[in-house]
């Protein structure tokens, strides 16, 4: 079995960046679509790149440092969404402008190419982050007659992003936290759409929840034709061993999210480790990505650096 | 609480002053001593609670000039706290997100000096805000208790005793401020119990101040807490939710926010005046308090003295009509 540790996406902005971007942008919603300086932005996306390296982090994200909306944020880049009022995102005590779709949604350019490109430029093989459900289901539709139709408006869109991706880096993560909250009827549109997305694109694809355990839509994950699942095993721990237990990993690799990323306090190696062998008790993947059950920016930056050094301790400890 | 039909009142922070920010950030560079500082507090204090006299707002607070935000004032005030930086809340606004790594304990006074100090400056009557356990728990990191609920309640015992030495310092009117209630109706009972406990023993009018969220989610279940008055956000969603509170007989009395806090224009007497009336909806006139839908703080300082201005001339009026 391969052990690889691997980092989920968002990670608090340095300082010095936070700074910049409170000067140029003020601290309303209009200010979030002004222009920043890309080489400023670099400077700032090296940092924290080089904070995973020396981690020894195997496999890294960019930080979704201009990321000011969470998983919204890729709604922005999508003509005929327009951002709207601030709401609650999940039960974090954070907030994002409410995309509102309200025109034909069109891939106008890039989503998020240009920062994997940039990213590229420090790290060969960053992971990069993409969502179509979650998406759908934190935005508003006012055009698309149904959800359905919406929801793979989305996911065309994503698989034409995708194909793009796939020439800069070899892996792909789909955030779908949503499918956690999914009604029943949801489900199976959300998997079609995300098969939509990963069709013929030459990528390793993640498919990655978080915030709470993945029991009510365990089976049809694995139908996904995805190469690893991401569950939180911080938040639901008991429940996804039990999914684990009952219907396998088929020949998926398994990542797990395993070091809170919404709580400042460090865990003990030994009780990590503990928990990952009950795990691996249930199941043997032949894969194991090991990471935080969530991005790494609900934290203060000092915990955030203190987190990555103790994921990146706990492989040679295995 | 106040005999006077309609009382007007605040909720609590107001516009600092422009040179008392100036002198806050030199403090903070080191560059300004303590006695300066704290006697730029006290003169900050005695303008704002001034310009309230001016505006006519029967019950007053301190406009908490010493405050920078509810929830990290609180808790570097409390044992068992630390606070190791900021977080995003949205966009690039941050907070400094405290956490609890040890048992809470009671250590300084919280509020007790802030309203000694507006007691013997004005004749007005006074209200203490303060942020509740729950929101205060929500917004915080849990590093030491095993549930959160237990965090909440450990906090609600040390802020008992603050209310308790409020209440011996001549205070008897406390507002407990608790945004996060609405945000999970799911822990209504953890913040029910923990109301409970924070007021326990504590005799003085105590009124709890929610904004944001749904109140459809947690109304009328909230009518069981032992609180006297609730008060709410109105104008900021159009009085909107007044139909909320229509449904059940209101049992306490009720906090009206009718000026928005989230614009600058400013409120016509008129439309002040037909928008208070929309609470006679929901209780009976001698059951209501007239104020903003929150703290005044982030509005320019002349558009918040001209708002409270509207909100009392316009109360005024109404008196003589009802």
């Amino acid at each position: 079995m391969k052990f690889l540790t691997t980092t989920i996406g968002s990670y608090p902005r340095p300082r010095w960046f936070r700074e910049y971007l409170k000067e140029i942008e003020g601290l309303q919603k209009e200010g979030h679509d002004i222009k920043i300086d890309m080489e400023v932005y670099k400077k700032a996306l090296k940092e924290v790149i080089e904070n995973q390296k020396k981690a020894k982090i195997d496999l890294l994200t960019d930080g979704q440092l201009i990321w000011h909306d969470f998983l919204a944020y890729l709604a922005t880049k999508i003509d005929g969404f327009k951002m709207n009022g601030l709401t609650r995102y999940f039960d974090n005590n954070v907030y994002y402008r409410i995309p509102i779709a309200k025109k034909e949604l069109k891939r106008k350019k890039s989503i998020i190419e240009e920062e994997m490109l940039m990213a590229s430029e420090f790290e060969k093989n960053i992971k990069a982050v993409l969502s179509c459900f979650t998406l759908a289901k934190l935005s508003k539709n006012e055009y698309y007659s149904n959800d359905e139709d919406f929801i793979f408006a989305l996911a065309e869109i994503m698989h034409e992003e995708a194909k793009v991706l796939s020439k800069i880096t070899e892996y792909i993560q789909l955030d779908e936290p949503y499918l956690l909250y999914a009604k029943e009827h949801e489900i199976e549109t959300a998997i079609q759409a995300l098969e939509e997305i990963i069709k013929g694109v030459n990528a390793k694809f993640f498919l990655v929840t978080y915030f709470k355990d993945a029991k009510s839509v365990y089976p049809y994950l694995l139908e996904l034709n995805v190469e690893v699942l991401g569950l939180d095993f911080v938040e639901g721990f008991e429940k996804n061993i039990e999914s684990l237990k009952e219907y396998g990993i088929d020949n998926k690799s398994l990542q797990i999210g395993i070091i809170d990323g919404r709580n400042t306090k460090i865990e003990e190696i030994s009780n990590i480790e503990s928990k990952i062998s009950r795990i691996l008790d249930v199941i043997s993947p032949k894969e194991i990505y090991l990471s935080p059950n969530t991005g790494l920016e609900f934290l203060p930056s000092v915990k955030a650096h203190e987190k990555l050094k103790l994921l990146g301790r706990i492989k040679k400890n295995e | 609480m106040s005999r006077k039909l309609l009382p007007t009142t605040v909720v609590g922070s107001y516009p600092k002053p422009k040179w008392l920010n100036r002198l806050i950030r030199e403090y903070n560079e080191g560059k300004i001593e303590n006695e300066v500082i704290e006697q730029a507090f006290r003169d900050a204090i005695k303008a704002v609670v001034k310009e309230h006299e001016i505006a006519g707002v029967d019950i007053i607070w301190d406009g908490e000039m010493r405050r920078e935000e509810m929830t990290s004032y609180f808790a570097e005030h409390i044992e068992g706290f630390t606070i190791y930086g900021e977080v995003r809340v949205w966009g690039n606004n941050y907070y400094k997100k405290p956490a609890i790594v040890d048992e809470l304990r009671y250590k300084d006074e919280l509020a007790v000096q802030d309203f000694k100090y507006l007691r013997s400056i004005t004749e007005r009557e006074i209200k203490v805000p303060i942020t509740g356990p729950y929101t205060i728990v929500d917004w915080s990191f849990n590093e030491y208790y095993p549930t959160k609920e237990e965090a909440v309640y450990a906090l609600a015992e040390v802020m008992n005793t603050e209310l308790r030495n409020l209440v011996k310092a001549g205070a008897n009117y406390i507002q407990l401020d608790e945004p996060a209630i609405p945000t999970h109706e799911e822990e209504l009972e953890i913040a029910r119990n923990a109301t409970e406990i924070v007021t326990r023993g504590v005799k003085a009018y105590i009124g709890m101040h929610m904004c944001y969220g749904d109140y459809s989610k947690i109304y009328p279940e909230i009518l069981e807490f032992k609180v006297d008055q609730f008060d709410f956000e109105f104008a900021n969603r159009k009085f909107e939710d007044v139909k909320i509170f229509k449904q059940y007989e209101f049992t306490k009395d009720l906090g009206f926010g009718c000026i928005d806090v989230h614009t600058k224009k400013i409120e016509k007497k008129s439309e002040v005046k037909e928008n208070i009336k929309k609470a006679f909806e929901i209780v009976e006139p001698k059951r209501v308090y007239i104020d903003p839908d929150c703290g005044l703080k982030l509005l320019p300082r002349d558009v918040a003295f001209e708002k409270l201005k509207v909100m009392v001339e316009a109360t005024k009026e109404l008196r003589e009509e009802i």
